[in-house]
């Protein structure tokens, strides 16, 4: 595979989206009209010395030009004591037989940790504009072998929903006294993209501690390829080298996933927005091209690049 | 209306195991609540949950038994250790094991609890666990780190009190599911009702995704579904409760409910059936809670929680006789 950069295409600082504060624009993710693309993205609003995260969307021509910036909600937060309280990240917007679907990765806070998230679901009316969740509770939560930190959907309609998401195997102390959790991606299908089964962890590890996140799935030249990012469970916000990278796996079947990350033909720039860190990658395709989304140093602080593919 | 022959008259009450009085364990300084009975060969087990004095003004809870003899009810033993550890960090049940059900599985026991965890905005949230005891319901595994029964869109959190029981070849786990915080002031109190999940093997549920009993109160929470046969129909006693105001004002506290049905899935409620509410004076006078009932040689009885939601232990009661 080879991808091409095309470079940095958002920055959140010019908009004011909570005031004096704009930053962040995590975990893009496309849905693709006829002549424009909007981008979803996580935004930060400052809550005491946390955040909460917030979904906006840019509009974008086919040259990544901005033509529009959402200024109102898309989805509010859950109520009181429900899973998604605290931040909606990611927010996973998908087009299906049951209409315009919105899967969210809902965030709330932790006496003894700092987190926990579930995924839920929410279905647009107008086009993406807005969405209504469709329960106060989550569609997919913790379960007897994965005790918690379900989240990061994506979802691929083919005969049935397949959803690929991530969920917490541990929380461990660090260094620094800090709990830091690791994830492993999963997978669970489902009939109705409501009820699903789970079929348990697919991504292989290629380090000790490895937390994986984000997969993002595409069908390209008669195969099935899987982005994702990964990280060392410590040390991985201020070291490069153990900080969020790309990995790939393919698949013949959707179910079945071979990891091959030196396949992945995405090379780590030597300097600029995204020199120390490549997070939260997003595939679509667009008038026959594919392209990834993705975010750079410190998490999508600074916003998100955008990347083609020349080769499969 | 009575839509039944007859009615649940209670006497001899007292309070029966109480921490303070018949024990001496840190870890059960106070509380003896869910009580739920296993029958053993000379004895029974009575499973209950207890707290340790607070620490920070916040509670665990643990689980622990006490056996007493069928004969006279004397106590011949209680548990020296929590039978289930608490979970590891970041687990549903990592802040407390409450309450605790456990039904005979061939030569195991298994047991589904609460597992309790602490939360920021609202104080806590439950989910239910599962755990096996190979060794008589001494001591109990989980199956694993994680819940048996997720939270769903119209089942948002607090997901607690299970109560296992085994109708014909089903296995049937009545349960409550949070509907809403609502603040009593500066303090968030949760409204919870009663449901129920079906499974042909223990291991898979199918939650029937609805309220069993109608409310009657406004934003009203029910708990402790304690579910029996007799006579031809499925019973349920239960508790409930207003949404705000309710841990010391005897007017909105926990009363005793109750319900009945033919199939267990469908409910009629009728209160009036059960003859038991609170006492002028004693451990039990503000209000009465979380039922449990079990048969004894013939005889029905009935194990309740008192003031506090059971900080002194829980109670007894006998079903007088010819009242039905």
């Amino acid at each position: 595979m080879k991808w091409k950069k095309l470079g940095h295409i958002f920055d959140p600082a010019p908009y004011g989206f909570f005031g004096e504060y704009s930053s962040f624009a995590q975990s893009p993710q496309a849905l693709v009209f006829e002549d424009f693309v909007r981008i979803y993205f996580s935004t930060r609003e400052p809550d005491g010395d946390m955040f909460k995260s917030h979904v906006r969307y840019v509009d974008m021509t086919r040259d990544f030009d901005i033509i529009d910036v959402s200024t109102d909600e898309i989805i509010p937060l859950g109520k009181r004591g429900t899973f998604d309280e605290h931040g909606i990240f990611p927010f996973h917007v998908t087009r299906t037989r049951d209409g315009l679907y919105g899967y969210t990765s809902g965030w709330s806070r932790r006496d003894s940790v700092a987190v926990e998230t579930g995924i839920g679901l929410s279905v647009s009316r107008d086009e993406g504009e807005t969405f209504e969740r469709l329960g106060d509770g989550p569609v997919l939560s913790a379960s007897i072998e994965e005790p918690f930190l379900v989240g990061d959907p994506f979802v691929v309609t083919r005969e049935q929903y397949y959803m690929y998401y991530i969920y917490g195997t541990t929380w461990k102390e660090g260094p620094d006294g800090v709990q830091e959790r690791t994830y492993k991606i999963a997978l669970a299908t489902s009939e109705d993209g409501q009820t699903f089964k789970r079929h348990g962890r697919i991504v292989s590890d290629t380090i000790a501690d490895e937390s994986q996140a984000l997969p993002t799935v595409f069908e390209a030249d008669g195969r099935y390829h899987m982005i994702f990012c990964f990280r060392d469970t410590f040390g991985f916000r201020t070291d490069p080298l153990r900080g969020y990278r790309l990995g790939y796996a393919y698949s013949e079947n959707l179910l079945d996933w071979t990891r091959d990350d030196a396949a992945l033909g995405f090379e780590r720039s030597s300097d600029g927005w995204d020199a120390d860190m490549e997070c939260y990658p997003h595939v679509f395709e667009w008038g026959g091209r594919h392209y990834l989304l993705y975010n750079g140093n410190e998490f999508g602080r600074h916003g998100f690049g955008v990347a083609i593919l020349e080769d499969v | 209306m009575n839509t039944l022959n007859t009615s649940f008259e209670w006497t001899n009450r007292r309070l029966f195991f109480s921490p303070q009085r018949d024990a001496s364990l840190d870890w059960m300084d106070a509380f003896a609540q869910g009580p739920c009975v296993l029958e053993r060969d000379t004895y029974l087990r009575i499973y209950f949950s207890c707290r340790p004095k607070p620490i920070d003004g916040r509670y665990v809870s643990h689980s622990g038994y006490v056996d007493v003899a069928k004969e006279d009810f004397s106590i011949l033993r209680v548990s020296e250790r929590p039978i289930l550890e608490l979970g590891a960090r970041g687990t549903f049940d990592e802040f407390g094991v409450y309450p605790f059900s456990a039904i005979e599985v061939g030569d195991e026991v298994h047991a589904y609890y609460g597992g309790w965890t602490r939360t920021v905005s609202v104080p806590f949230n439950v989910n239910i666990g599962k755990a096996i005891s190979r060794d008589g319901g001494r001591t109990f595994e989980r199956v694993g780190p994680g819940p048996i029964l997720s939270y769903t869109l119209d089942e948002p959190f607090i997901l607690s009190g299970p109560k296992i029981r085994r109708f014909h070849d089903t296995w049937v786990l009545f349960y409550i599911a949070g509907r809403e915080w609502i603040m009593d002031g500066e303090r968030p109190e949760p409204v919870y009702k009663i449901r129920l999940a079906t499974s042909k093997d223990g291991v898979t549920w199918v939650k029937a995704g609805r309220d069993l009993i109608e409310s009657v109160l406004p934003n009203e929470a029910q708990a402790s579904p304690d579910v029996f046969y007799e006579e031809g129909r499925y019973h349920m006693f239960f508790c409930y409760r207003d949404a705000t105001d309710y841990r010391k004002n005897p007017e909105r506290t926990y009363r005793i409910g109750y319900a009945s049905s033919p199939d267990f899935l469908h409910w009629t409620r009728d209160d009036d059936v059960m003859k038991f509410s609170r006492t002028e004076s004693g451990f039990d006078d503000e209000m009465v809670a979380y039922p449990h009932t079990f048969t004894l040689n013939g005889k029905r009885y009935l194990l309740y929680l008192g003031n506090e939601v059971g900080r002194e232990g829980f109670g007894i009661a006998e079903r007088k006789e010819g009242a039905r």
